[in-house]
């Protein structure tokens, strides 16, 4: 592939978007990690996530020589290297926050749950497309489901409720898709409603407290309702134009806990207002928007998937990251696609953004 | 290439997400435009906390300008207002304060309506090692104590602890009933308020106006800015006309002549007295004194229940200011009121001869005490001898509703007026008064009664001061003030409004019959000859009122110099015999500190005693036998209490030193017995 013909094909609105979220959150981790900066002298996180961001978009770029088609020929091995990274979250990863995420190789820590996203969406349009033209019944279905059910046990044992939500939204995305019918939805929606007792069992105390939280923040309002509160305030508080960089008073004293994370919508929302906030959920449609295009456009079956499981998984975690930020979601530890910091969310999401560009490099498009 | 049907199902989901977002731009427009207000107010509730500064009270001076009220640096433990309280904080809270924990929340409920901190602990004192363990705890554990304040707050002192302790009064946390009530205005919970005396009735001169101050904080709680909005105000420092001296002089006299009375025999049961001294050109109070007294700084942080106790089970109610809320038979005193309103009404001549059989001859049961016989009396003298019978006569001539009239002319039966709270209205005899309180129809014995001060009458010793210095001034009624000056924080000074003197509706002529008949009191011959010693004439009247539930109270008053009365003094002396020996000493003293003080000299110096007794010699001698004549009397007119008699004697002995030697020493307590007629 010769360069000019790369330059012409690559999707430079879905790399502008990307890199401008990329750049605006770095910009809002600088504010939230302002104060920490301020005493400890440096600003850390901005720098290491500036390091894995270069990286990531290296990689990126490096990966395009190859052609995503190729993924499908790796699949059963990446889904079985996939299920070992969670057992081994599970054996040797050390807890955060009361879950168990973190897997330490040399001096970098990371969370493999992350790209278990990745490595599942590949997996599933592997899955789904060679099935695609028999799946007529709802049994049919049934391999998908087991496909994805042990991955989704160990997540969730982990405890990550988020990345388990997240394998869902995947999976429903692609069914979606490849046909799966709508009462079939509605039965299973139902199923759901009805299980949601036994669900209730299963979860841990603190992911119930969150529900119940999300229910009624004022429950506990210096407890778990503490989030839901300060970021709602934040949010809020911003008006219109916002506070201003490094001025919301909100995040910069402290009173938004994890900040430069899961919360750091809250701070674009206090620090630049509703301008701030419209602007980059427009970015985000513009990545949804060119993932579907790509969906759409795809050379073949797998490649649709693979862009609707890769833009699903986006839409999920933009929605329920600034669904909870605006008091909409329930607390789930849901980082913000490119924004948050967070190195392995960044390197999974630059991932996906790396396969988008690759379907879409690959287009059967007319040559002129 | 997609189908039909797959492309149909990703613009369905293309769809679904593009609701998504418009979801989520509808939230960031809910949150951000339409309740940005909202969250901006409580993002500055998160941010900025309000602290209160608290006003220092005004200080209260003394004439000259001496500070017997201040304020000392103290801490109080306050709990910041917030919606909801962190359980462990109030725990340990509770633990550092000796609190429990209920009384914590009582508080915080209380204050649910006020912004400002609320109050758990007040008055800690950083010299009291407890309490600065206490502060130094709290201090230690700040991170911990979320929300909990260690205020700065000035606590009231009174220099001179029990000295006007009446009539300073005291401060204490304003109670819930106070507020409920709003007898204080636009006061928070936990602020300091004045509970009685000048602290009570000057609170809103005195209390100034608590600051507040924002902090910017950060999540815990660290103060991260300072910000001044409201500068306190600090309350405004009031001068009185009290001077220190003289008051000082004043309450150690009367404890150490109470003492005397009851270690000598003389009134074994002689606690409770109460003093005025006034100004008779202004109405200013220049000395006020009860007994007994307690110590008003025992109240500024909260009094303890022993000491509350010793208090309460005191049967002579030592918080109560005797000087304008003990109402008591006037006796004799009031005999400036039979005779102004005798000369008003001309129903007697100046010179006109009464005579005095020792008995009246229309209610023969009432005489002089002990039947004692004086003779043609003329008012002067029956007004200095304090002749019983002759003022009966008078009383008759006069009737009781133009008696009940002067008395009113001279104040009594109303409130004096003073800046002071908890003055009684005293009580005028009249045929209304005994309808009421004995549905009884009126006598000529009661006129007489009245004539003298007796039965119905009662007044305060307040109402005692302000009649008399309308005799010392020449007819003037000025109203009692204790207040001299308000002075601001840049020592402006101004005067607290008070009424102007108004001229009393007795003759100038009138007048000065009663400064004559006073004058000749204190004369030989009077019943407080002993105040001839003191280096200027002072006009006296000693009277005793009589009292059904113990031994008779003394009364003395007194004004002078005559020429130029520039001090009136009124003394009683609960339960202390007669007003020559119970309260005329007291009395003495004060005129003696104060003509002390004007430079003048006394005309017999106690160190030259016994050149001066050797002076004096032959006018002893004669007092001496005069004496003995009316000991007989007074003998007699005590049969209620015949210890009295016995006690006669000593007084007496003591009399004749006294005489030659009026120094401030107690002997001469009973000095003025001899000279006594009834009274």
């Amino acid at each position: 592939m010769d360069f000019k013909r790369l330059m012409r094909n690559l999707d430079w609105y879905l790399i502008g978007a990307a890199l401008l979220l990329m750049l605006g959150g770095l910009a809002l981790i600088a504010s939230a990690t302002y104060s920490y900066a301020q005493t400890s002298g440096g600003f850390w996180h901005v720098r290491r996530q500036s390091i894995f961001m270069l990286a990531g978009i290296i990689l990126a770029a490096v990966s395009l020589r190859y052609d995503y088609h190729q993924l499908k020929h790796y699949a059963k091995y990446l889904y079985v290297f996939n299920l070992l990274l969670l057992a081994a979250v599970m054996l040797f990863g050390h807890s955060q926050l009361g879950a168990q995420r973190w897997l330490q190789v040399g001096p970098i820590s990371f969370q493999p749950s992350e790209f278990s996203k990745i490595l599942l969406t590949v997996c599933l349009a592997t899955f789904l497309e060679r099935r695609i033209e028999w799946l007529e019944s709802f049994t049919d279905y049934l391999p998908v489901f087991l496909y994805i059910v042990v991955p989704f046990v160990l997540v969730m044992k982990q405890p990550d409720l988020g990345t388990s939500l997240a394998f869902i939204a995947i999976l429903t995305g692609m069914i979606f898709v490849s046909g799966f019918r709508y009462k079939w939805f509605a039965s299973l929606f139902a199923a759901g409603v009805a299980l949601f007792p036994a669900f209730w069992l299963v979860l841990q105390d603190y992911q119930r407290n969150r529900i119940k939280v999300f229910l009624n923040p004022e429950m506990d309002p210096f407890g778990s309702g503490y989030h839901v509160i300060q970021a709602k305030i934040a949010i809020g508080s911003g008006s219109l134009f916002g506070k201003g960089w490094l001025a919301g008073s909100q995040s910069q004293l402290n009173f938004l806990p994890e900040n430069h994370t899961d919360f750091i919508f809250s701070v674009l929302g206090e620090e630049f207002g509703f301008i701030g906030t419209t602007c980059i959920i427009l970015l985000y449609l513009v990545i949804i928007w060119r993932g579907i295009t790509i969906a759409i456009n795809a050379d073949d079956d797998f490649g649709t998937l693979l862009a609707v499981g890769a833009t699903s998984l986006f839409m999920f975690h933009i929605f329920v990251n600034i669904g909870m930020n605006a008091g909409i979601m329930p607390v789930t530890g849901v980082p913000l696609p490119f924004f948050s910091y967070g190195v392995s969310s960044l390197m999974t999401n630059l991932g996906l953004v790396a396969i988008l560009l690759n379907i879409r490099l690959r287009e059967q498009r007319l040559q002129f | 290439m997609l189908n039909k049907e797959k492309l149909n199902r990703i613009y369905a989901l293309f769809a679904i997400y593009l609701a998504a977002f418009v979801l989520l731009l509808g939230r960031m427009a809910y949150l951000q435009l339409w309740r940005a207000d909202y969250y901006d107010k409580q993002a500055e509730g998160n941010r900025l906390r309000q602290s209160r500064i608290m006003a220092p009270r005004g200080l209260i001076l003394d004439a000259k300008g001496r500070e017997l009220a201040n304020n000392l640096p103290s801490y109080g433990v306050s709990l910041q207002k917030q919606n909801d309280y962190d359980e462990a904080t109030l725990q340990e809270l509770a633990a550092i304060l000796h609190m429990p924990l209920t009384k914590i929340k009582e508080r915080i409920k209380e204050n649910v309506n006020y912004y400002q901190p609320i109050r758990l602990k007040s008055g800690l004192n950083p010299k009291d090692p407890d309490d600065m363990e206490l502060i130094t705890k709290i201090e230690e554990r700040r991170r911990n104590l979320s929300g909990v304040l260690l205020e700065v707050q000035p606590i009231r002192q009174y220099c001179f602890k029990n000295l006007a302790a009446h009539t300073l009064g005291y401060v204490g946390e304003v109670s819930e009933y106070e507020i409920e009530h709003g007898i204080f205005e636009n006061i928070a919970p936990g602020s300091i308020v004045g509970k009685a005396g000048l602290e009570k009735s000057y609170d809103e001169v005195l209390r100034g106006r608590d600051g507040a101050f924002m902090e910017e904080v950060d999540a815990s709680g660290n103060v991260v800015q300072h910000y001044d909005s409201l500068k306190p105000l600090p309350g405004k420092n009031i001068r009185l006309t009290i001077d220190l001296q003289l008051q000082k002089v004043l309450e150690e006299t009367i404890d150490s002549h109470l003492a005397y009375l009851r270690s000598s025999g003389l009134a074994p049961r002689a606690r409770a007295a109460s003093v005025v001294v006034l100004d008779p050109k202004t109405g200013a109070v220049k000395a006020m004194v009860s007994r007994p007294d307690f110590d008003p700084n025992w109240f500024v942080d909260g009094i303890s229940s022993r000491r509350w106790n010793s208090i309460n089970n005191d049967p002579n109610y030592p918080m109560n200011n005797k000087a304008i809320s003990g109402e008591y038979p006037p006796g004799s005193t009031f005999k400036i009121v039979t005779g102004s309103a005798a000369f008003e009404l001309h129903k007697v001549g100046l010179n006109e001869p009464i005579y005095d059989g020792g008995f009246h001859p229309d209610v023969p049961t009432m005489g002089n005490a002990g039947g004692e016989v004086l003779g043609w009396l003329t008012f002067i003298d029956g007004l200095a001898m304090s002749d019983n019978v002759y003022f009966y006569e008078l009383g008759k001539r006069v009737g009781i509703d133009n008696l009940a009239r002067y008395a009113s002319v001279y104040g009594f039966g109303r409130k004096t007026g003073i800046d002071l709270e908890g003055e009684s209205l005293g009580l005028v005899a009249s045929k209304e008064v005994k309808k009421k309180i004995w549905n009884e129809d009126w006598r000529l014995g009661d006129t007489f009664n009245a004539a003298i001060g007796q039965g119905f009458n009662l007044a305060t010793p307040l109402q005692l001061a302000v009649m008399l210095s309308s005799v010392a001034n020449g007819g003037i009624r000025h109203t009692p003030y204790l207040v001299d000056k308000i002075i601001d924080s840049d020592g402006r000074e101004s005067t607290p409004k008070r009424p102007a003197g108004e001229k009393i509706n007795v003759s100038a002529q009138t007048i000065s019959y009663m400064q004559e008949g006073m004058a000749a009191t204190t004369r030989e011959g009077g019943t407080a000859a002993y105040f001839s010693s003191l280096p200027k004439r002072v006009a006296g009247k000693t009277g005793t009122a009589e009292n059904s539930m113990g031994r008779d109270h003394g009364i003395f008053v007194a004004y002078g110099p005559i020429e130029d009365p520039q001090l009136v003094a009124v003394c009683l002396v609960e339960q202390g015999g007669f007003g020559a020996t119970a309260a005329g000493p007291i009395v003495y003293q004060v005129f003696e500190e104060y003509f002390r003080q004007q430079g003048w000299q006394p005309r017999y110096r106690p160190v030259a005693r016994h050149s001066a007794e050797e002076n004096d010699a032959t006018s002893a001698a004669k007092q001496t036998e005069k004496a003995s004549d009316q000991a007989k009397a007074a003998a007699a007119s005590e049969k209620k209490q015949p210890d009295k008699a016995q006690v006669q004697p000593k007084g007496e002995e003591r009399g004749a030193q006294a005489q030659t030697a009026p120094a401030p020493d107690k002997k001469n307590g009973a000095t003025g017995r001899r000279q006594r007629k009834k009274q």
